[in-house]
């Protein structure tokens, strides 16, 4: 007998129905109900709740709602919120990027000045050949203060960039009857179109096409704006980061999750109420339905003699935004029960467009796993 | 000490034009400035009038250094 | 001026790529999935990157505190979080034989955690982090292999 039906036999099984209320965090009108996980060995007397990955891999799911490169989204089913979280933290600050990290600036006479164009520069978002990206390109060790700048700088993990535009009157246009300086002037916004990527000894084996190049997701982000005389000319160093150090590492725009809502009509909401509930929720969230025959001539389901009449329904729960509302009337007191499912997490990633969405989110899994692997390997040497 | 014996830093007699060490005593330091209005770059000594040769515009720029200066983008 | 200084395909000092490490994904080869991961499994499974990854000697980031028994041990987690540090305390917690388990960050500006296990006999501290340890790496094979068919089957149906 595997130990799994062993064990079994020993301990209680809560119901179904019981581990259904378990998972539901209650929403009152102005409080909150259960909202800690309960799934730990002796919390409930003679029950079972100890890790078995059978069972996690049981009862785990994930189904997809959407997949484009910037924006995935996806439910995970069956996890805890500590995990789920380490997932959501990983994707924001542990997922290395390719980032501007030093800007060389020989000359910069526009009106913006040095160290916030520097800054500007650092936030945009690179893209590049995957391949290139995640293996050939390894970290950037810093120098010691004092030493030369530019040491440790190599082709594997350095790529240079530059930005070198001069705003110039355009030839032809009457400053009279034109005064739009994009017309009038070459080069009177700074786009990051303009920065120039240059592949440096390896670097060509991987950043030239028909592999793509290093260069900006949104060639139209504004970099600066200058008037005829003024010029910026610099280069730039970019390296590998992770978001904990600086946030224009992170390869997410934004990476969060939320709790499946659920909503549960105890007592039926009918005729004008029906509609006024509808009116609660977001579109979509509630239904409205007409009260069956069989439904009106069931003894005690509420719907005596109401044959006919609008009813409200519960369509897509996954759109509601939990805005109590419906808590707020009086009409519907005692009728409605919301909450949220404590182990389905709607998450949502934005990528910024180094990494595809989906991607990112087996490389946290597969983060997190490395860093466990490597911290056991560290347990075993500190008892040594 | 009298206001005119004033002697202006001899480390700018490099960007003059054609301004030397030696030269200074003779035809004076000069500065090299850009015009706001025109964008005419041109040099200006002691006495000159502080206006630009091309346009006559009044607000100048004194050049940027022509070193390289390095930023983190943080 | 940069260019210039850039030193080409030299063996220079290498810092490691010590958050792109080898692969886990072998493990969650599926047959369907396949042919789709081939490519990416190749990228994944560097046996260079795997090699550098070993050749560098990391630095002991965890630390048995001082005041500890066989069955009750504090331990100092260096550069780690509340990413892993609830994480570990829910998956050591799900270990029947400990007793109480807890992790706190005991300055915001230390980059330490600190995590507490209290084992029932039988069992020790250290046993139950290696557990939970080894539990959270199975149930990222899980989590991953999951996300891997439910991806391409939703590749599937949205271009059918």
């Amino acid at each position: 007998m595997p130990r799994h039906e062993q064990t079994m036999a020993f301990f209680v099984k809560p119901s179904a129905a019981e581990l259904e209320r378990r998972k539901i965090v209650g929403i009152n009108k102005e409080t909150v109900t259960d909202v800690t996980s309960t799934d730990f060995p002796g919390h409930y007397p003679g029950e079972d709740n100890s890790w078995d990955l059978e069972a996690f891999s049981q009862g785990f799911n994930v189904k997809f709602h959407n997949n484009s490169q910037f924006d995935a989204s996806f439910s995970l089913i069956g996890l805890d919120a500590s995990i789920a979280n380490a997932f959501r933290r990983i994707l924001i600050a542990e997922i290395p990027t390719l980032a501007i990290e030093n800007v060389f600036i020989e000359n910069n006479t526009s009106v913006i000045q040095d160290e916030v164009l520097s800054h500007r520069l650092g936030l945009i978002p690179f893209k590049g050949d995957k391949e290139g990206l995640l293996h050939f390109l390894k970290w950037f060790k810093k120098p010691p203060p004092g030493a030369d700048p530019y040491a440790n700088c190599f082709d594997f993990n350095t790529v240079q960039l530059e930005l070198s535009v001069e705003c110039t009157k355009k030839e032809g246009v009457d400053p009279n009857k034109e005064d739009d300086p994009a017309k009038l002037y070459n080069h009177a916004n700074v786009y990051a179109k303009d920065i120039v990527f240059t592949p440096m000894g390896q670097q060509e084996e991987y950043f030239t096409p028909p592999r793509q190049p290093i260069a900006p997701v949104n060639p139209d982000i504004l970099i600066a704006k200058m008037r005829p005389g003024q010029e910026i000319r610099l280069s730039m160093h970019m390296h590998k980061g992770v978001g904990s150090d600086h946030s224009k590492f992170s390869p997410v725009a934004t990476a969060s999750y939320r709790l499946l809502p659920t909503i549960e009509i105890i007592k039926p909401i009918l005729g004008a109420d029906a509609e006024n509930f509808q009116q609660c929720f977001p579109k979509g969230v509630i239904g409205i339905e007409r009260v069956t025959a069989e439904e009106a001539a069931r003894e005690g389901s509420g719907y005596e003699g109401h044959k006919g009449e609008k009813k409200a329904v519960v369509v897509d729960t996954m759109r509601d935004t939990v805005s109590r509302e419906c808590l707020r009337h009086k009409e519907f007191e005692g009728k409605v029960r919301l909450g949220r499912r404590r182990d389905h997490f709607i998450f949502s990633i934005e990528s910024t467009g180094q990494w595809d969405s989906d991607e990112l989110f087996l490389e946290a899994v597969k983060t997190l796993k490395v860093k466990c692997n490597k911290l056991e390997k560290q347990v075993v040497n500190m008892v040594r | 000490m009298s206001s005119e014996a004033y002697q202006p830093p001899t480390g700018g007699a490099s960007y003059g034009s054609g301004a030397t060490g030696n030269a200074t005593a003779v035809e004076g330091p000069s500065m090299r400035y850009i015009c706001s209005d025109c964008a005419n770059k041109f040099s200006i000594k002691k006495n000159d009038p502080i206006r630009c040769t091309e346009c006559g515009g009044r607000v100048l720029y004194k050049e940027r250094t022509k070193r390289m200066v390095q930023f983190e983008a943080r | 001026m940069g260019p210039k200084k850039i030193v080409f395909g030299e063996d220079g000092e290498d810092a490691t790529m010590h958050d792109v490490p080898p692969s886990n994904q072998a493990a969650v080869t599926d047959d369907a999935a396949a042919v789709a991961q081939e490519d990416r499994e190749e990228d994944m499974l560097d046996p260079q990157a795997e090699h550098e990854e070993e050749e560098e000697e990391e630095e002991q980031r965890v630390k048995l505190l001082p005041g500890s028994s066989a069955t009750a041990a504090s331990f100092e987690f260096e550069k780690e979080g509340h990413t892993l540090g609830n994480a570990l305390r829910y998956i050591i917690m799900k270990n029947p034989d400990v007793e109480f388990c807890a992790y706190a960050i005991p300055h915001p500006s230390e980059d330490k955690m600190n995590i507490r296990i209290q084992t029932y006999e039988g069992t020790t501290a250290i046993e139950a982090l290696e557990k939970g340890l080894k539990d959270l790496q199975d149930l990222c094979d899980v989590v991953a292999d999951k996300f891997w068919t439910a991806r391409d089957s939703f590749a599937g149906t949205a271009t059918a």
